[in-house]
């Protein structure tokens, strides 16, 4: 049976080649520059990690790096707390207009965020949010609300109403059984919710070079962007930069691939 | 909280104030401007001034004669083809074949879908860089003796496009091949006995049993691909700006041009209402899909 070698064989070329763009990039911002003239599949010789600190201190990238961080992490919470108590009322409350609601949730699966970036950046100039990270916060949170309101609902639905109705015989408000018996239960969803909108927010760059025009603001991506631009044949800081920004969502793939794989499969229509 | 839970009021208000953060948020961030883009899309406004004329479908009669606008619309289509044979055909075949194998599955698919969180902004760099006059993919092809196929691959009108599809599947394929993954695990194992029983070549089985069984899950990631690849932005915008010239100019960049930078306001709206019109079609599609598998 040399089937299974071969197909193993070809699986693993794949393999390396969807690996190699990044392992590259990796090589790369580990050389010294006088090793760059070697073919970019070599090896760091000697691995040094001085491009990393130029790009850290003089690039500005630990401003964009904890910028970045702060407004991921802020979506990433409030989204699981907005998504869930939404998803709650829809789930559990009776209410009327319910079905209305859920139209309306609907139509934000559909809009692409790149159609109606232009009247967005007026309301929250409007607001007087832009350059803030406030507004970036309250964009990307309207923007990808709608995905976790379903995704939440679609969780919820699973739970056993005798739970929900066993609390209410036991006189806890609705806000009680939400904390006390139905979110300690959601814990899979808060996973998924959390680390899809962390990934989203840290990726994203149309909202951030749109909202943030001052440098203090500036997140990974526009920061990135930027040294792009002026500095198109550092390819080193490039590299090294392109690697600060990778590696957060890298480590957590790894460590939550189950969740991701699951949390992207249902919330791949965003 | 205050209020006794079982009281009117507490009834009448609980539902309101679960839904009132996301809500509010929501509406005002999302639903106005989708409002909004169909609005302007009917003035001419530049995005700055205090006052807007209504000019009715002018922006409209303008994107028809637009040739710019039809060469974008046409790129957008061609990039989206393109992503859409990769992600689909190659997506069906790696997870038919990770399908089989167990030995150092979870590394191979990890490779393959590591990609998929790395940021488009990453991916531009990335890609840009290997794709330089000198980058590693010539460096590469002429190490094996195809020197004669190096080429500058975003500064090559003919290329261009096609170049950046191909960064754009490398970093998406991952969730086609995961989603293609799941939808073989459900086809009936029986088939595949049945089949063999009947002497078919594991090729024949692939065309006639999973091939077949995986219409629905096909039909989804095709969707998919193509809603996604539409609203791309990001990986063009960081690495041609929509060049050479306008090789590479997509919808998204060619209303982010003429509304954000040129302050056409009016005028990059109607293109934003043709992007809008387009994806929720595409994705409407894909609900209906979807629901029909649920059932």
């Amino acid at each position: 049976m040399y089937g299974r070698w071969i197909l193993l064989f070809v699986l693993g070329v794949i393999a390396v080649l969807m690996a190699s763009p990044l392992i590259l990039t990796v090589f790369t911002s580990l050389k010294p520059t006088t090793e760059l003239v070697n073919p970019a599949w070599y090896p760091p010789l000697n691995v040094t990690f001085e491009h990393y600190v130029r790009v850290w201190t003089e690039g500005g990238f630990s401003r964009y790096f904890f910028n970045t961080l702060l407004i991921s992490v802020v979506d990433a919470a409030v989204m699981v707390v907005i998504a869930s108590l939404a998803a709650y009322a829809m789930v559990f409350i009776d209410f009327r207009g319910k079905l209305a609601l859920q139209v309306l949730f609907l139509i934000g699966l559909m809009i692409p965020v790149t159609a109606i970036v232009l009247p967005l950046f007026q309301i929250v100039r409007s607001f007087g949010l832009l350059n803030t990270h406030f507004g970036v916060i309250v964009a990307d949170l309207a923007l990808a609300v709608s995905v976790f309101v379903f995704m939440f609902t679609s969780y919820f639905v699973g739970v056993p109403k005798a739970l929900h109705e066993a609390a209410r015989i036991d006189g806890a408000t609705e806000f009680q059984i939400y904390r006390r018996v139905i979110m300690p239960i959601a814990m899979p969803a808060v996973v998924t919710t959390a680390l899809l909108e962390f990934l989203w927010s840290w990726n994203d760059l149309l909202l951030r070079l749109l909202l943030l025009t001052q440098d203090e603001m500036r997140t990974l991506s526009v920061g990135l962007l930027n040294f792009q631009g002026t500095m198109t044949r550092d390819v080193t800081g490039l590299s090294s930069g392109t690697v600060i920004m990778a590696i957060p969502v890298v480590i957590l793939f790894l460590f939550f691939q189950r969740h991701f794989v699951r949390g992207m499969t249902a919330g791949a229509v965003k | 909280m205050f209020l006794d839970p079982d009281s009117k009021w507490a009834q009448r208000l609980n539902p309101v104030l679960f839904l009132l953060p996301a809500l509010t948020i929501y509406i005002v961030f999302a639903i106005y401007p989708t409002i909004s883009v169909v609005e302007y899309s009917f003035t001419d406004w530049d995005g700055i001034s205090p006052n807007r004329k209504y000019i009715g479908l002018a922006n409209y009669e303008r994107l028809f004669t637009d040739k710019i606008f039809w060469e974008a619309f046409r790129n957008t289509f061609v990039w989206s083809g393109v992503i859409i044979v990769i992600n689909v055909g190659l997506g069906l075949v790696i997870a038919a074949m990770l399908a089989r194998v167990w030995k150092a599955r979870l590394l191979i698919q990890t490779c393959i879908v590591l990609p998929v969180v790395i940021s488009p902004m990453a991916v531009a760099t990335i890609w840009r860089w290997m794709y330089q006059p000198t980058g590693v993919i010539n460096q590469l092809l002429e190490s094996i003796g195809l020197g004669g196929l190096a080429t500058p691959w975003l500064g090559s009108p003919d290329v261009v496009l096609y170049a950046l599809a191909l960064a754009h599947s490398w970093s998406t394929i991952g969730l086609s091949v995961i989603i293609f993954l799941a939808g073989l695990q459900a086809v009936d194992e029986d088939l595949y006995e049945a089949a063999k029983v009947d002497g078919a070549t594991p090729v024949q089985a692939f065309r006639y049993v999973t091939l077949p069984a995986l219409r629905p899950v096909t039909a989804v990631v095709f969707i998919l691909t193509l809603t996604q690849s539409f609203k791309v932005f990001d990986l063009v915008w960081a690495t041609t700006k929509g060049g050479p010239i306008r090789f590479s100019e997509i919808l998204s960049t060619y209303m982010y041009k003429r509304g954000a930078l040129e302050n056409q306001y009016g005028y990059g709206s109607a293109i934003g209402v043709s992007l809008l019109v387009i994806v929720s079609a595409a994705t409407i599609i894909y609900m209906q899909i979807q629901n029909k598998e649920d059932r």
